[in-house]
Order: structure tokens, then C-alpha cells, then sequence
């Protein structure tokens, strides 16, 4: 990260930031589970998660909301977590899954496997989320890279936006066109959360535990490629090696959040802002704090989707996009990004 | 082209002089003969259009249905595709032009109103009004000036910190761009079932359902401008130059932008309110055309023909090529467009230094 001052956390700070975010996760998971058009005080949402019980409060908490829940949680910690690994390999403040296309590109992945391929479960298509996902991804550092400046900020938003355009037509044609499967193609406009199966979140833990284990292998890495590439190889780091870890490891991650909810914009941007603010600019520190905040993003904004018109939900991805622009015009504002 | 020998007018090469009584006007000679032709193109397309459909119409009965003669395909031709088709004629001349006076204000080819915001503001504002009730065609299009010129107000105001850069410009531009859309998405949920249907289609830019309702405020801003339309022709060449030499002709600079801006996100408004968001005809037209002219500047005319050409030919194809289900034509304008604005990209060699 070009970033001016770099700032580090010692063990202690670190170690209770991390709490303190541990439990504003908890917070957000007891609201996601007793919020909406049913509101259910949290003591019986304790109750029905301990003891179960047959009440149509422990019914709906148990059966709908816990797997809406669970499925949050898991996007939230793979966008926030490849939202880092990208801005740290492509050494850029606004790489982020959704604005580079990479998202739109794992959708028109899902969308193509299910019109074409006739694969409707998720770790069937997850594979075509992957292989969208890395193709736009590659595309669009390829497209940005080809001006003489080389991958800016600038370049790099406005070959994601082109990118986005093109694959949400792409999506959009297919859509309109394959009618019958109009129903299963919903989410793939706007990521949302609503209505998913226990069975989604039990087939998307495996891919975003792969996605994190790569990204684990290589995260030392990104502390010295912040530095700069040279002093990276300088010290001792196979920087092309690390570079294709860190992308396949975002690209995976971000295959299983789309295919789990569709594609969410921002998450991947704001977290590891709001988390390098935290605790520095330690990768040690960045990469657990992105984590947790992820999460927690992704469900306040399902939360406030659904109270905010009520008897409607608003799709999460809305709010995030909502929740998150401010947040990158201030980083626009206030920091040299383009300054390239 | 009227001069004598002897004395010979200095003009420069590739221009002739049309003189009429006391006034004289350079014409481009290149760019008349282009503006001919797109124009010939865009009379045969329109007729194509008019001829293709669930139901065919032979070409001498669409010319006389346009001729006002008596004809049997009077009703398909004059009452269900010849709206649809004025509208989409009149959207794309209008995306054409605002595209143009944009790109010459910033100059910078990446720029339109699609990427700073304008057909978002337009868009969301839009829908903000059918979600609360206001559906009336003589109230929507100046919901839509107001909603587009909001977002490039706010563009304006973001992107402002000690001078305008180019790259803050465009990033801020984006970033708005993106919750404007989801504020509409946002009113879409609120709306009732209904509504939000119509608003939706309308969203992805159809022409579907378009007639003389829609075209009508579109066409009336057209004429209205018509007098400012001719003064931003000049000006807009005085905007070209870089920012010390037009001063030291005595341009006053920062007016001529505003009043170029303005009139380019009124138009943009205007369009998208008649025709919902149709991506990057306002980025693809004047740069066709200008690449077609090769002219120093933009050329206007140019620029609306191409507009047109492009709208016409895409919902011709949205219309035909999987029918019977229809695309909107927002899906094939961002098809070709999205490609190009890459191609630009690479090609511009990262002008993110520039000025806005």
C-alpha cells in the first residue's frame, strides 16, 4: 500500500482491537438473527439456538435466519479478505472485487453454467464462478496496464467500469432471454442474501476455507510488496510467485461469495481501509481485522435492507453499494490517489 | 462554391466558404460530405426499421405510409413503429451531442455523461418520481433535467479541492455513478409491483413502449436549444485550445465551459428521461464520428447522426435478433461500447495528469 505513514499495533492493541471487533461481529449476528418483517426479541433467539423448541420464534430463527446468517458471515470474510490480498499484490487503494468486474465477471460465470450447462448447485457452478472471476481479473489488470502510466487508480476503475458494463450486458441478455430459469437468475443483478439454504452455507465453507489457506501462504509476502517490488525480491521474496497465489487466492474467494449471494460491491474496498486505520499497516494485524469487519458490514447492510422499507428487503449488495461510496469519495478526497 | 480569382479568400485547407449576402461560414468540406452520408445511412436504417418487425412491410409501403398516402400497414408502420422509432432517432441525436459537448469540455475522449453520473441522476431521480406517485409524461423529463443536473452538480462539488484534476473527476464520477444506481434499486424495492416493473425496463434503457409521449419533451427541448445549440458550435472550438492560449484570445473560459456543460447534461437528461439509460451512445458517438470527419474538433451534426445511426440500429436489433423476446437496447449499446471504451484506455496512454 502507498501509504505515507505505516503505522503498527504492538501485541496488547492488536490483540484487543481484535476482541473489540470479535464482539461488534457477535452484535451484528444476534441483529441479523432477530431483526426483519418478524422481529424477535434477542433472548428468545439465545433460547432457540440453545435449547431449540418448537415455537414459530425458534422455527424462523432456526430455519431462515441462521442460514441467511451463516451465508453473510462467510461473504462477508471472503470479499473483505480479497478486497486486502488485491490491494496489496496490485499495490492500488481502490482495488476491490466489485469495482474491478471481477464480481460481474464470477457472476456471468454462474449465469452461463446454469443457462447453458444445466448446473444448479453451488459447488457445481462454483467452478465457473472461478474461471469468470479470473478472467475479468486478468483482463482488466491487462486493459489498465496497457496505458503508458501503467495500472492507476484511474485506469483501473474506468477498465473495471467498462468491464462491468459489458459482463452486467452479457448477463442481462442472457437473462432476458433464458425465461424459465428468470427465477434462479435473480440474484445475479444485485447480490443479495435473502432466502438462502443451510445447503448453500454448508457447500461454500470448503471453497472459502481453500480461498483463506492460499491466502495464508503467501500474506508475509504482502508486508514486503508493500514496500515495493524490488525491495521485495531484495528481500529474498519470489514476487511472481507471490502474485499468483494472492490472485488465485482473491479470485477463489470471491468466486464462492458471488456464488454464494451474487455480486456485492464495496465490502472488498471500505473493510481494508477502515481496518488499516485500526491496527497499521501490519498484514499480520490488517488481514484478521479485515476478517472481522467484513462480516460485519455485510450484516448491518442486510439488516438495514430489510428494516428500511419494511414488508420489502432491499438487496444487501444495494446497501453496500449505499454505505460504501462515501466511503470512496473520501478516500478520493483526502489521499494522493491520483496522483500517479 | 462562390469566390473569384482574383480575390482569393485565405481560408484553410479543406474548408470552402459559403457566403450569403453580408455572411460568410466556413464549412468543412470532409464533414459536410460525412454528415451527407451518415445521413443517407440513417434514412435507409430508419426505413429498414420500419419494414422489419413481427410482421413485414414492404419498403413502398412504408414510403407511403410516410408520404401520408393511404396504405393498409398503416396502423404497424404509423401507429406502432414510427413513435418507437422518432423516439430512439431523437435519444440518440440527444446522446450524441451532449456526448460531444462533454468530451470537448474535458478534453478527454473518457469522459460522458454515462461515467460522471448525469444518466445515473437522471435515472434515479426518475424512478424516484414513479415510486412516489408522479407518472405524468409532461412532468417526468423535468424531473429527469433536475435529477441529472443534480449529479453533475455533485460530481462537480466532490471532485472540487484546489483546482479540478482529471482523475479525481473521473473516480468520483464512478463512485457517484454507482449509489445513484443504487438508490434506484433502493426506490425500485419501495415501489409497488408494478411500477417497479415499468421503472425496470425502463432502467436498462428500451425503446420498448416508446412513442410520441416520450419524444415529444425531447423534441421540444431540441428546438428550444436550437439558438444555443448554434453558439456552443463556435464555442465549442475556443474550448480546444489549452486554457493560456484561449484566454489570450480573449475567451472567457470558465463561462464557455459551464455553458457547454450544462447544455451537454441537459440534453443527457433529457435523453435518458425519454429513453431510460442508454449506455455509452454519448461515449461512442462523437468519437465515431470524429474519427469519420477527422476533424480537429468534434463535429456536432456528426456526432447527432451517429447518435441516431447507433440507437436505431441497436434496437433494430434488440427488436429482431431473438425474437420474439425483445432486448432492451441499453444490452447491445453497452456490448459495443464497453469494448471501445478498453480500446480507449489502452490506447490514451493514461492522461490521468491532465485537467478536467
Amino acid at each position: 500500500m502507498p501509504s505515507a505513514t505505516r503505522r503498527r499495533v504492538g501485541p496488547t492493541a492488536g490483540g484487543a482491537l481484535l476482541l473489540v471487533l470479535a464482539g461488534l461481529l457477535v452484535v451484528a449476528v444476534l441483529l441479523s438473527l432477530a431483526a426483519g418483517s418478524r422481529p424477535i426479541a434477542p433472548s428468545v433467539v439465545v433460547d432457540a439456538l440453545i435449547h431449540g423448541g418448537g415455537s414459530d420464534d425458534a422455527h424462523v430463527v432456526r430455519s431462515l435466519r441462521v442460514p441467511r446468517t451463516l451465508v453473510g458471515v462467510m461473504v462477508g470474510v471472503a470479499l473483505a479478505v480479497a478486497g486486502t490480498v488485491m490491494q496489496g499484490i496490485t499495490r492500488n487503494p481502490i482495488a476491490e472485487p466489485g469495482i474491478l468486474g471481477v464480481s460481474q465477471g464470477a457472476s456471468v460465470g454462474v449465469v452461463c453454467a446454469i443457462a447453458f450447462f444445466g448446473v444448479h448447485s453451488l459447488s457445481g457452478y462454483v467452478w465457473f464462478a472461478f474461471a469468470g472471476a479470473g478472467i475479468a481479473a486478468v483482463a482488466v489488470y491487462i486493459i489498465a496496464s496497457g496505458g503508458r502510466g501503467g495500472a492507476t487508480p484511474v485506469t483501473l476503475a474506468l477498465a473495471g467500469t467498462a468491464m462491468n458494463a459489458l459482463l452486467a450486458s452479457v448477463v442481462s441478455g442472457i437473462t432476458t432471454t433464458d425465461a424459465e430459469a428468470l427465477d434462479e437468475f435473480r440474484f445475479w443483478h444485485v447480490g443479495s442474501i435473502s432466502g438462502r439454504s443451510a445447503e448453500i452455507a454448508g457447500q461454500t465453507w470448503p471453497f472459502l476455507l481453500a480461498g483463506l489457506l492460499l491466502v495464508a501462504s503467501m500474506a508475509r509476502g504482502l508486508d514486503a510488496l508493500a514496500l515495493g517490488e524490488d525491495v521485495a525480491k531484495g528481500l529474498g521474496h519470489n514476487v511472481p510467485l507471490l502474485r499468483t497465489l494472492g490472485g488465485l487466492g482473491a479470485t477463489v474467494l470471491t468466486g464462492v461469495a458471488v456464488a454464494a449471494a451474487g455480486p456485492i460491491a464495496f465490502t472488498g474496498l471500505a473493510v481494508p481501509h477502515i481496518a488499516r486505520a485500526l491496527v497499521g499497516t501490519d498484514h499480520r494485524w490488517v488481514l484478521p481485522a479485515a476478517a472481522l469487519l467484513g462480516p460485519v458490514m455485510i450484516l448491518v447492510a442486510d439488516v438495514l435492507g430489510r428494516v428500511v422499507f419494511p414488508a420489502s428487503e432491499v438487496p444487501v449488495a444495494v446497501m453496500t453499494a449505499l454505505l460504501g461510496v462515501p466511503f470512496l469519495i473520501a478516500l478520493v478526497r483526502r489521499r494522493a490517489v491520483v496522483a500517479a | 462554391m462562390p469566390h473569384s480569382p482574383t480575390r482569393r479568400p485565405v481560408r484553410p485547407t479543406g474548408f470552402s466558404v459559403l457566403r450569403a449576402g453580408r455572411g460568410s461560414f466556413l464549412l468543412h468540406r470532409r464533414a459536410a460530405l460525412v454528415a451527407a452520408l451518415l445521413g443517407a445511412v440513417l434514412a435507409v436504417t430508419a426505413v429498414v426499421y420500419l419494414c422489419v418487425g413481427e410482421s413485414f412491410v414492404s419498403p413502398t409501403e412504408v414510403v407511403r405510409v410516410l408520404a401520408g398516402r393511404p396504405s393498409p400497414d398503416e396502423f404497424v408502420v404509423g401507429t406502432l413503429r414510427m413513435p418507437r422509432l422518432v423516439a430512439g432517432l431523437l435519444a440518440g441525436a440527444a446522446f450524441g451531442i451532449a456526448g460531444a459537448f462533454i468530451q470537448a469540455v474535458a478534453r478527454n475522449p473518457l469522459a460522458s455523461p454515462d461515467v460522471i453520473g448525469v444518466t445515473h441522476g437522471a435515472g434515479a431521480a426518475t424512478v424516484a418520481a414513479m415510486t412516489f406517485g408522479v407518472t405524468a409524461h409532461t412532468a417526468l423529463p423535468y424531473v429527469s433535467i433536475l435529477g441529472g443536473l443534480a449529479a453533475a452538480a455533485l460530481v462537480y462539488v466532490f471532485a472540487w479541492r484546489r483546482g479540478l484534476h482529471a482523475g479525481r473527476f473521473v473516480l468520483i464520477g464512478i463512485g457517484i455513478s454507482v449509489a445513484l444506481g443504487s438508490l434506484t434499486q433502493l426506490f425500485l424495492t419501495k415501489g409497488d409491483y408494478l411500477v417497479a416493473q415499468q421503472a425496470k425496463v425502463w432502467l436498462t434503457g428500451s425503446l420498448n413502449g416508446r412513442g410520441y409521449d416520450h419524444a415529444a419533451p425531447l423534441a421540444w427541448t431540441l428546438l428550444v436549444l436550437t439558438p444555443a445549440l448554434l453558439w456552443a458550435a463556435r464555442a465549442q472550438r475556443t474550448v480546444s485550445f489549452d486554457d493560456d492560449t484561449a484566454t489570450a484570445l480573449g475567451v472567457r473560459l470558465g463561462r464557455v465551459r459551464l455553458g457547454l456543460t450544462v447544455l451537454g447534461v441537459v440534453l443527457a437528461s433529457v435523453a435518458t428521461g425519454a429513453a431510460g439509460p442508454v449506455d455509452f451512445v454519448a461515449l461512442l458517438a462523437p468519437q465515431i464520428a470524429r474519427r469519420l470527419t477527422r476533424t480537429a474538433q468534434i463535429p456536432l451534426a456528426g456526432s447527432a447522426l451517429t447518435g441516431a445511426l447507433i440507437v436505431t440500429a441497436a434496437d433494430l436489433l434488440a427488436r429482431r435478433l431473438f425474437s420474439p423476446i425483445e432486448l432492451p437496447v441499453g444490452v447491445f449499446t453497452a456490448a459495443v461500447g464497453a469494448p471501445y471504451l478498453m480500446w480507449l484506455i489502452v490506447r490514451t496512454r493514461s492522461r490521468s495528469g491532465g485537467t478536467a
